[in-house]
């Protein structure tokens, strides 16, 4: 028997909107602690890990740890028929294979069921492993989400280099060239609107901005982003979600390719 | 201890230096020996006592005519002198003795209509002029006379009829082939007379080549046999050839002899099929110019014979032996090339055959030969001292595109590249010399990669000896493929019934074939066909076939198909239409033709009929039937294999040519258009489809006193689907058979309706594409038609194939529509769930140009290019078939990003992007045929429970994968483990006996599919005990193997978790 009852249902539908464009079909796995998942995406490039701790549904009941395939898509779609102010209960049980997702309005006034059939995905269970960082960049995920989406229209690539000054992003395509620098600032009124940058070494890598940008959806779920990078590592952006957990996107890092030189 | 060790080592060495000084005297002994013997085993028989005092007529099958320049020949033409051209035939005489026969006095020439009022004054001052225009356009040459004379014959144009019976025409005999071209440029372009003025002439069989020329002059047709009687031949002064019978005489002195009778046998030629085999470097193709010939294989067989007389393979280094083979090792690369030009020469072979030899070994050979300085090497033709020449060429046709190759001239030998042959005769999705075995033969061969071979030679002789075998298979399935799709006979009758030089089927495309006949019989009729100006593509096209309305659905009573013989040229032949019975708008004006003698056609085109003027085409497409009619009633009474395939191939040679005069008066760049002719054949096609369907429709009907009304569910091209609605095929062939006695009754001879066939049931699906089962007797059906649908398309994976397949079976056949659905059911599931065999989901296609020339970015165009930055020897080249398979991509990624090498996919586990062959494979064909049976065919099909399993493989080559690391999750029930469980979560431990029998049964079953793949593979390559080495990208089995390899490797992986 499962049963998750989480008040601020919005939540998870902004979580579900933050990883359907990456993944087409993945396995949620429910444990005690906590409601995981974990999934490449459909290319193979990057992965999404998702976190939502026990502590931060009003009701966690989860009798044995289960594993549930769900297809993201359909999944969106029910969750599009909840309203933002209502409760979602996530509910199955044992060997059944459904899962169905009640809302309820915060009046209490109307309670909405929808069973979703479960599929049997048969996939590895991949983890990254904590690792040091050579260099942590916190800053507001709009000003982020704005970066890669202005840096895309002229280039599909963005290197991305912390320096002790600041981070800079910067492209390079047809038309020209581009350059973003966000110094160091912590002297703001908001801690959210701050750019914090924590460094032991400079590092400069290269990324596919199609990628970055299809993380940048997570937006919704926080204010601030963390992008954490080391020269040997696939770089994390992770959203946090306030007292339940995250949303962390690795990607690796792209090499530059002999093909991509000899272009004129 | 070590001292003595050492001593011993060089006492050994000492002794076995002695030993090999002494073999080495006998080797070379025994070796000198063996070629003797070999030489007389190679050799032809000799000439009998008869032959050798010029006592007998030579008597002998020609394959080959060419021409050169020489001089002209004293003893045979007194009066003529300085240079001519001289025919050569080569053929085979009945005993096996190889001819050469030098044919003189046949002089090239061309017809142009004597402009009127021209009187033998005007012919020669005409001619004074044409011979300066010549002079002055060849400056350089240094013949005497261009012009050699200029006669005044009674000739008429084939174009238009014309009341008159004949008019004067000048025929322009020039000294060599070459200078009517030339000639005709000048007659194009306009000469000034004098009386005259400036004028410029139609010339008029100016295009034909001379061999052709002569061969219709002499009434010789491609392969047949020809006579010179005693007395007529002089052996020639000294002999230009190495053919055992050489003689010169004159060409009106040739009987030739059509082939009836004794003369329709083959000779018994020699066949040589050979196959060669280059060390290449790691990631290249094999290069002449650095990369050596390590081996040749031979296999020379007699025609008409089962056996091989010879086989044998030359080696660089030493081979162990063969059983049954002639193994001949040496130690130079010039040894192995020198050794194959003796076997050319000594063996003598007629025709030379392999695979892609044309385009591969020859010029390779060739090259090799050039690089290693082998200036004698290439002397492999019948004329001494001429080198074999090779030039680029492309062949394009409407009906094959365009190919590019190379032409080799091999004087006096008839090159046969099977693979052209295959190409240009059977559609195929994959030419590979494999594959088109497996095809025709039902036998795979291993496919060993080039860069593996260097390896193989590398190695000691066993390894050699495995690379010999692999070479002798490539040179012996060529000879297989010829025997089995009886190639000789037909391409042999084929030159007989059209009358072309056998080399011109493979060179040439279907319209000479026609030209040939047009001209023997316009000869015949004294017409001459004008040179007609290359219109180009303007001309404009046509209405086509026309085709009915289809009634989509599912039939589940009988349908009796009507079926026009030979439509167009029955039509052709009904309405007498052809050049010389066209009239002209403004000729119907002026001659004001009685309607009783014209034909009208629907198009609007006007035709005498034939009591006015006899047409040449209904005349050639009749004795085309007429001796179609005789070879097949003939077929019937033969008895003798060799005879009978003869026959046949002459019944199908002759289907074939008069299937195509139609195509050949519509072909707007061809030798002699005519839309006129064309367009009126289409047309009266489309109004006997119409006609037909009325007919039955007003004539069987209840009102009529039948039991039912009759309809006409769809009309095609040249036949007509009618349900009679009655139940059973008996009563529907019955109705079918008077149906079509009724119908052809009204049509013009020769245009027949015949009944010929049931469908019952029958699944109409739209124009062109249906499906049924065919019956033509009541009791039992014959087999499964299907026309149009994925079965016969060769751009699908196989997967859309056999589930087609299966599914019209389930569904005609066994008539068991819920079987049919639960199979598609099941088979999605397997391609969701990734147990899908690959070979299943490779879709093939041709590289015809490189990425640049294609307009839009094509899938197998970018893999091509991909796969040549990661290797460049392996990578698909122009004119390939790219073998590829969709794999999942990021979202929004084109089609062409997501394609990827099927081999590739296998050795990186990447996975297949099920939802692609889902959407774009198999769901269009599916439906097709499910929807006039099944409601909410695509919900039923492809939405259903049986789509919610899955598995995605994780990749082992992606970028993410390097960092990533793998999670063991539960056997039982796949959520992630934790702390010290390694196999099952503490939830599953109850089970644990039974998964764990689970996992030990998959692994020995996945072990024993392994072995038994293995052991096909080896059976394949003919060595049990040997690793199997095959990578071939056209065999299924490989790609089972590949995968059964892989999946064995993570079930005992999986299996390794249980550690009690």
């Amino acid at each position: 028997m499962l049963e998750l009852r989480l008040v601020q249902g919005s939540l998870l539908k902004k979580v579900l909107e933050s990883i359907k464009d990456l993944v087409n079909d993945a396995n949620f796995d429910c444990s005690a602690t906590g409601f995981s998942l974990q999934a490449m995406d459909s290319s193979h490039v990057a992965l999404v890990a998702l976190l939502l701790r026990s502590e931060g549904f009003e009701h966690y009941r989860c009798d044995r740890n289960i594993s549930m395939g769900m297809n993201l898509g359909n999944m969106a779609k029910m969750l599009k028929c909840a309203g933002n102010d209502d409760i979602i209960t996530i509910k199955a049980d044992d060997g059944s294979d459904t899962v169905t997702f009640m809302f309820e309005s915060p009046t209490q006034d109307k309670i909405a069921d929808f069973e979703m059939k479960l599929m049997d995905i048969d996939s590895e269970h991949l983890g990254i492993p904590e690792a040091e960082y050579h260099a942590i960049v916190r800053m507001p995920s709009a000003e982020f989400g704005r970066i890669c989406k202005d840096l895309s229209s002229i280039g599909d690539t963005v290197v991305i280099s912390v320096t002790k000054e600041g981070v800079k992003f910067s492209t390079r395509g047809d038309i020209g060239t581009a350059n973003i620098v966000c110094r160091q600032n912590t002297t703001v009124d908001k801690p959210e609107e701050a750019t914090v940058i924590e460094m032991n070494e400079p590092v400069s890598l290269t990324f596919a901005l199609r990628y970055l940008n299809s993380f940048t959806k997570a937006s919704p779920l926080s204010n601030t982003v963390t992008i954490s990078l080391s020269s040997e590592l696939p770089v994390v952006v992770e959203y946090k979600i306030a007292e339940m957990g995250y949303v962390r996107y690795y990607l690796a890092p792209k090499i530059e390719e002999d093909e991509e030189e000899t272009k004129p | 201890m070590e001292e003595e060790d050492l001593d011993e080592d060089v006492f050994l060495e000492e002794t076995l230096l002695q030993y090999e000084e002494d073999s080495a005297v006998l080797r070379e002994l025994e070796e000198s020996h063996a070629l003797n013997e070999r030489l007389q085993k190679w050799k032809r028989l000799p000439l009998s006592q008869a032959y050798v005092s010029h006592t007998q007529s030579i008597s002998f099958q020609q394959l080959e005519i060419d021409y050169i320049i020489g001089d002209s020949h004293k003893e045979l033409l007194p009066t003529s002198s300085g240079q001519a051209a001289i025919l050569r035939i080569f053929g085979v005489t009945k005993e096996g003795n190889s001819v050469c026969c030098h044919v003189h006095g046949f002089e090239p020439y061309f017809y142009i209509s004597c402009p009127s009022g021209m009187g033998p004054d005007d012919i020669s001052r005409f001619h004074q002029v044409l011979e300066g225009r010549m002079r002055e356009s060849n400056r350089n040459s240094n013949v005497l006379k261009f012009i050699r004379r200029i006669e005044v014959v009674q000739k008429r144009s084939i174009m238009y009829y014309q009341q008159h019976v004949s008019q004067p025409f000048l025929k322009i005999v020039v000294a060599l082939p070459t200078m009517v071209t030339s000639c005709r440029g000048i007659l194009d372009r306009g000469i000034q007379i004098e009386g005259l003025g400036m004028k410029n002439f139609l010339t008029y069989e100016s295009n034909i080549l001379f061999a052709l020329r002569f061969m219709i002059d002499c009434n010789i047709v491609g392969g047949n046999w020809i006579e010179v009687p005693v007395g007529k031949y002089k052996k020639a002064a000294k002999n230009l050839s190495y053919c055992q019978l050489e003689f010169d005489c004159l060409y009106s002195d040739l009987i030739s002899h059509s082939p009836e009778g004794e003369f329709s046998k083959m000779a018994p030629f020699r066949i040589l099929s050979f196959d060669i085999e280059c060390a290449g470097r790691k990631g290249h193709f094999p290069e002449p110019t650095q990369d050596p010939v390590i081996q040749v294989a031979n296999l020379v067989t007699l025609q008409g014979q089962d056996q091989p007389l010879i086989r044998n393979v030359m080696t660089l280094k030493s081979c162990s032996p063969i059983v049954g083979v002639d193994v001949m090792s040496f130690d130079t690369e010039k040894e192995v090339l020198l050794a194959w030009r003796n076997l050319i020469r000594e063996v003598d072979p007629d025709i030379i055959i392999g695979y892609n030899i044309c385009n591969f070994d020859l010029p390779y050979l060739i090259r090799r030969a050039e690089v290693l300085g082998m200036a004698e090497f290439p002397v492999l033709g019948r004329i001494r001292n001429s080198r074999v020449r090779v030039k680029d060429a492309t062949f394009s046709s409407r009906q094959h595109g365009t190919r590019e190759s190379k032409e080799i001239t091999i004087e006096g030998r008839v090159k046969f590249d099977l693979f052209q042959a295959v190409q240009r005769d059977y559609k195929l999705s994959s030419y590979s010399l494999n594959s088109v075995s497996a095809h025709f033969l039902n036998e795979q061969k291993e496919d060993v990669h080039h860069s593996i071979i260097s390896d193989l030679q590398n190695g000691n002789s066993e390894t050699r000896r495995r690379l010999a075998v692999y070479c002798l298979k490539d040179a012996y399935l060529p000879q297989r493929l010829l025997d089995k799709l009886m190639f000789i006979y037909n391409y042999v009758e084929m030159a007989r019934v059209t009358g072309v030089p056998i080399s011109f089927l493979l060179s040439r495309g279907q319209s000479i074939k026609v030209l040939s006949q047009l001209l023997r019989k316009a000869k015949q009729k004294n017409l001459v066909i004008p040179n007609a100006k290359q219109a180009g593509s303007e001309q404009g096209t046509f209405e086509g076939a026309t085709v009915l309305e289809a009634r989509t659905g599912f039939y589940e009573k009988p349908i009796a198909t009507l079926d026009f013989a030979s439509l167009y040229p029955s039509i052709m032949m009904a309405y007498n239409l052809c050049y010389c019975t066209l009239v002209t708008p403004e000729e119907v004006r002026k001659l004001n033709l009685p309607p009783e003698c014209v034909n009208k056609t629907p198009s609007g085109e006007t035709f005498v009929k034939s009591n006015l003027q006899k047409g040449i085409l209904p005349e050639i497409l009749e004795e085309l039937l007429a001796a179609r009619k005789r070879a097949k009633a003939d077929l019937k009474e033969a008895t003798d294999p060799r005879v009978k395939a003869v026959l046949d191939g002459r019944q199908l040679a002759l289907k074939i040519s008069a299937n195509s005069v139609y195509g050949f008066t519509g072909a707007t760049v061809g030798q002699l258009p005519c839309l006129e002719i064309s367009s009126s054949v289409t047309s009266y096609g489309r109004q006997m489809i119409e006609h037909t369907k009325k007919l039955v429709e007003d004539k069987f009907t209840v009102l009529g006193g039948y039991e039912h009304n009759a309809e006409v569910i769809y009309g095609d091209t040249d036949s007509v689907m009618v349900q009679f609605s009655v139940p059973t095929v008996e009563e529907a062939m019955k109705l079918g058979r008077e149906a079509a006695d009724y119908i052809s009754g009204t049509f013009i001879k020769p245009i027949r309706l015949e009944f010929e066939k049931i469908y019952y049931p029958y699944l109409l699906i739209s124009k062109k594409r249906y499906a049924g089962l065919l019956w033509t007797n009541p009791d039992k059906h014959d087999k499964m038609d299907a026309k149009g649908i994925e079965t016969v398309r060769r751009d699908n994976c196989l997967l859309v194939k056999n589930l087609v397949t299966e599914c019209l079976y389930k569904i005609l056949v066994d008539r068991d529509i819920p079987g049919a659905v639960q199979y598609v059911k099941n088979t999605i599931a397997d391609l969701l769930l990734n147990r899908m065999d690959l070979s299943l989901l490779v879709i093939t296609k041709g590289l015809t140009k490189t990425g640049d020339d294609y307009e839009v970015k094509a899938a197998h165009v970018e893999l091509a290019e991909r796969m040549r930055k990661r290797d460049a020897a392996t990578a698909p080249g122009i004119g390939d078939r790219v073998p590829y398979v969709i794999i999942k991509a990021a979202k929004g990624a084109k089609a062409y990003e997501k394609s990827e090498d099927p081999i590739y996919v296998l050795e990186n586990n990447i996975p297949i992007d099920a939802q692609y062959y889902l959407d774009n494979q198999i769901s269009k064909p599916l439906l097709r045929i499910f929807e006039p049976i099944l409601k909410n065919a695509s919900k039923e099909l492809l939405k259903g429970d049986h789509t919610r399993a899955i598995s995605v493989p994780t990749p082992s080559n992606s970028g993410i994968m390097k960092f990533a690391k793998k999670q063991l999750t539960c056997i039982g029930c796949k959520i992630p483990l934790s702390g010290s469980d390694r196999t099952i979560c503490n939830h599953c431990k109850g089970r644990e006996a039974e998964l764990y029998c689970r996992s030990v049964a998959n692994v020995a079953e996945l072990e024993n599919l392994f072995g038994r793949l293995w052991t096909q593979c080896q059976e394949c390559q003919g060595s049990l005990h040997q690793d199997v080495l095959c990578t071939s990208r056209d065999c299924p089995i490989f790609y089972r193997r590949k995968k059964a390899q892989k999946d064995m490797a993570e079930a005992k992986t999986q299996l390794d978790r249980w550690n009690f």
